[in-house]
């Protein structure tokens, strides 16, 4: 086994993001994420057979092609191709509530989520997939269309770096303007903070889905988010996109709100699973192959 | 419940620090940015009534602790639940005073007052150690039976008694009981005037009683005097009333009325009378009764002798002809020679003496004095104006005068100074002579032209010449009072004699005329009355009553049956500031149990 510390993906995120370029973090990222991939149950996404090779000691059994053992008796290990014909959709909520962090020492949800998200997309450009990238807040602030050329990934970072603006988030918009994009069945992946409507946003994805989208949704959230983790006993609370406040004594809601946290999740996942998206809740401490695992793992399981 | 220190209830108002911050804690928060806040109020939505409940929670154990040591700082004293008395030294003060004597609704207070001592006599038992004080400090002490017959045995003083120091008498009582539970219970009808001040428990907790009813509307004899208090025979009754309707009265001398009739409201009863009978006799002014009897009487005492006979020597001047003659007429003296009016130079016993009219006179009128046996003689000339004070000369002023000096060594309270002229005697009374300091004379006294002048000089031939004078003396009941040298015996109003021999005695309870004895014979009065004081009846509210007990704790009450049942009280009662201290730990020790279930937990 791999010694877990020096694989990216699986580094604290805060200390990864400190160490370079989101470029390089996203590539660190994938590495280490194909890196451990083989010895994972759940390898081999959108790929096809390609052609056989000899049996190294190490290879994953499974892979063993048996009709030549016993035909040939010649230990043949299946190659696959990958596939090129795969249209992706990142869409990246790039609103206000996604600057935020909950802790000092903890990246925000939006340098998260588009580390996250530039790792999805060199990960998908590493198997010629086409890419794109579509940033938005109160209105959709970036398109980049799937493409899956190596001046996409370019673009793709050169995007990513731009700041966040507006205040709201108009998740729906974003993927009405995904749906548009990708006019072929292909692959959309929302990130988000999901504080929106949820209503819209789970009509939003059932129109993706109607066209023939897998859909996977990465909610992210700051644990400080699911545990209401606020170190000040008496708090008056903000809402850094509606400005809204509330005087809260924190130790008495505390419990309350984890449950509704958890509460609120769990309808998340009724509701896109009830469109047949993949939802998966990540947060913003955990390292980045884990999200990207969610990522793809959700995707395997679509019908 | 009781405090000793009911002042740190003040500090009840703490409270409101919990109750204000509950309010006003949702208005004191830091701000902080936080995206996710539709999931807190979704949250506070769906978990109001727990969140609700829970903040009442903390906050009624927030009071209860403030209020908790509050109390504990006000040092409560009280019952425990189910704890009997413990042995305790109560001393019951029953106020006996006249004023208890009253009868209200058909009864006496003071029987009042002794029905709830007899019921609290009936909680003691064996360990307990009792008395039973009087407003005369008087002490009964010992048994349950012993204390309650001295109860059954007690009757309303003739006076006020003194109910300062009974409760003084009964604290040290119990305070030397050799028991740790003490207790003084005072039942009292709360007379303004026998509470006057404040009297000290020096330690000893109280409880008192006096009963809730109006006092009735009293009438009284407040001042009954013979004037002047020797008659020659003839002199008159004075006497004042509190009387706020007309009255009848009646006046004794000895055995016999002597007067009766009607006095107004506001008015003095004045009766003029001239008795056969002869030496001192015992009289009294009455009222019809009312509700308090005590004070529908008062006693005086007069002695009659016969006029004197008076003779106004020609060199004492016109001035003394003329009020000889005036007094003669008014048959207050006769003419004769038992007393002479002369100037000092004829001095002569028994006799009124003015100075000599010349300084030239001076020598033959100290010689004359010192022959007559008079311890006075007459020293430097003084000039004036200058006023002279003394019983019936007011107005009066001295123009010029001696110096009175006495001579030689002179028996203690066998000379009066009747009347002075600054520091100075100018008249001095003794055995069978009245000195005057100036010469009657135009230049040396106004006496002469005043209208007290024949007054003046009938008092001082009638107090001080006529005969065997002897002297009143005025005392309220049990009052201590200093016995005239001279007499050996006083004899009682139902006749009876007792020697007396201290030079101080206690008077007698009763009120009446005892008789003092030089020998067998009648020598002078001792005149017992009721204090002034007692006739109102005005009575302190029970707050007002309680203040005036200090140094310890003091439970006042107008209910006869919380009073009883607080007898013994105070021993079955503990100081219960620790218990409010414990009670104050728990409810904050359940404070933060409560608090940790919602405090922060470290993930």
């Amino acid at each position: 086994m791999a010694d877990t510390k020096t694989r990216a993906d699986l580094v604290d995120p805060a200390s990864l993001a400190a160490l370079g370029r989101i470029e390089v973090i996203a590539r660190w990222v994938v590495e280490g994420f194909l890196t451990g991939l083989h010895r994972s149950p759940r390898k081999g996404f959108s790929v096809e057979f390609a052609e056989h090779r000899a049996y190294q000691p190490g290879d994953d059994l499974r892979f063993l092609d048996w009709k030549v053992v016993a035909r040939a008796d010649k230990w043949l290990i299946k190659q696959f191709e990958e596939e090129t014909n795969l249209k992706a959709t990142i869409v990246l909520d790039v609103s206000k509530s996604m600057a935020w962090s909950g802790a000092p020492g903890r990246i925000t949800k939006l340098a998260y989520a588009e580390q996250v998200a530039a790792a999805v997309a060199w990960l998908l450009l590493r198997q010629r997939d086409g890419v794109g990238l579509i940033r938005f807040d109160d209105e959709v602030r970036t398109v980049i269309p799937p493409r899956g050329r190596s001046v996409q990934w370019r673009r793709i970072i050169t995007a990513l770096e731009d700041p966040g603006s507006g205040k709201g988030s108009d998740a729906p918009g974003a993927l009405m303007k995904a749906a548009q994009l990708v006019t072929r069945p292909g692959m959309v992946v929302v990130i988000s903070d999901l504080l929106v409507n949820e209503e819209e946003m789970a009509k939003a994805v059932s129109v993706l889905r109607a066209v023939g989208h897998d859909v996977t949704v990465l909610h992210i959230m700051d644990p400080a988010e699911r545990d209401l983790a606020i170190a000040k006993m008496e708090t008056e609370l903000i809402d850094t996109e509606t400005a809204a406040s509330v005087n809260v004594m924190l130790s008495e809601v505390r419990d309350a709100y984890r449950e509704t946290v958890q509460v609120a999740i769990g309808e998340w996942r009724d509701r896109l699973s009830a469109t047949g998206a993949a939802y998966e809740p990540v947060y913003t401490d955990q390292p980045f192959g884990v999200a990207l695992r969610r990522a793809f793992a959700a995707r395997q399981h679509l019908p | 419940m009781n405090f000793l220190a009911p002042l740190a209830l003040l500090l009840a108002g703490a409270t409101a620090v919990p109750l204000v911050l509950h309010l006003l804690r949702r208005r004191t928060g830091e701000k902080v940015d936080f995206p996710a806040i539709r999931y807190l109020l979704r949250a506070e939505r769906e978990h109001s009534r727990q969140l609700k409940l829970r903040n009442l929670l903390l906050m009624l154990l927030r009071v209860g602790a403030v209020l908790a040591l509050a109390l504990a700082a006000a040092r409560p004293i009280g019952r425990l639940a189910g704890s009997s008395h413990a042995p305790t030294a109560i001393a019951i003060v029953l106020d006996n005073s006249l004023s208890t004597s009253v009868v209200v609704n058909g009864a006496p207070v003071l029987a009042r007052l002794k029905d709830a001592a007899r019921t609290a006599i009936g909680r003691a038992n064996a360990s307990d150690r009792l008395w039973l004080v009087t407003a005369d400090s008087r002490v009964v002490g010992g048994s349950v039976s012993a204390v309650r017959a001295a109860l059954d045995r007690t009757e309303p003083l003739a006076g006020a008694g003194d109910l300062h120091a009974a409760v003084t008498r009964a604290a040290q009582l119990v305070r030397g009981g050799g028991l740790p539970s003490r207790q003084v219970a005072i039942l009292t009808d709360g007379q303004a005037t026998s509470w006057a001040s404040a009297v000290s428990l020096d330690g000893v907790a109280a409880t008192v009683f006096a009963p809730a009813m109006a006092p009735p509307k009293n009438r009284g004899v407040v001042s009954a005097l013979a004037e002047p208090p020797h008659w020659t025979p003839r002199g008159a009754v004075r006497a004042t009333t509190t009387a706020t309707d007309s009255v009848t009265y009646r006046v004794a001398l000895g055995s016999r009325a002597a007067a009766r009739g009607i006095v107004a409201p506001g008015e003095d009863i004045v009766v003029r009378l001239a008795p056969n009978e002869r030496g001192w006799i015992a009289g009294a002014v009455e009222l019809e009764p009312d509700e308090l009897r005590g004070d529908d009487v008062r006693w005086f005492a007069v002695h009659v002798g016969s006029a004197p006979g008076v003779n106004a020597e020609t060199a004492a001047g016109p001035f003394v002809r003329t009020a000889v003659d005036a007094l003669v007429q008014e048959g207050r003296v006769a003419r004769g020679n038992d007393v002479t009016v002369a100037g000092a130079e004829s001095a002569r016993k028994p006799g009124v003496l003015f100075a000599p009219t010349e300084a030239v006179q001076l020598g033959a009128a100290n010689r004359a004095l010192e022959r007559a046996g008079i311890p006075w003689k007459f020293g430097a000339a003084r000039t004036g104006p200058a006023p002279v004070t003394g019983a019936g000369l007011a107005g009066v002023s001295a123009l010029r005068w001696y110096a009175i000096e006495p001579r030689g060594v002179q028996e203690q309270g066998s000379v009066d100074t009747i009347a002075r002229v600054g520091s100075d005697p100018w008249a001095v009374a003794g055995d069978g002579y009245v000195l005057v300091a100036s010469p009657l004379t135009a230049d040396g006294t106004d006496l002469p032209l005043r209208a007290s002048w024949v007054p003046w000089l009938g008092s001082a031939i009638a107090d001080h010449l006529s005969g065997d004078a002897g002297s009143i003396t005025e005392a309220a009941p049990g009052a201590s009072i200093a016995r005239p040298a001279w007499a050996r015996e006083l004899e009682e109003p139902d006749g009876t004699r007792r020697a007396v021999t201290a030079s101080r005695i206690e008077a007698p309870t009763r009120a009446g005329v005892y008789f003092w004895l030089r020998g067998t014979q009648r020598a002078g009065a001792l005149v017992v009355n009721p204090e002034v004081s007692e006739s109102d009846l005005t009575r302190l509210p029970i707050a007002a009553l309680r203040s005036r007990f200090t140094g310890a704790e003091v439970a006042a009450t107008d209910d006869a049956g919380k009073w009883t049942s607080s007898a013994f009280s105070f021993s079955g009662r503990r100081a219960l500031d620790g218990v409010f201290i414990v009670l104050a730990l728990l409810l904050l020790l359940a404070e933060a149990v409560v608090t940790r279930a919602i405090a922060p937990k470290e993930d």
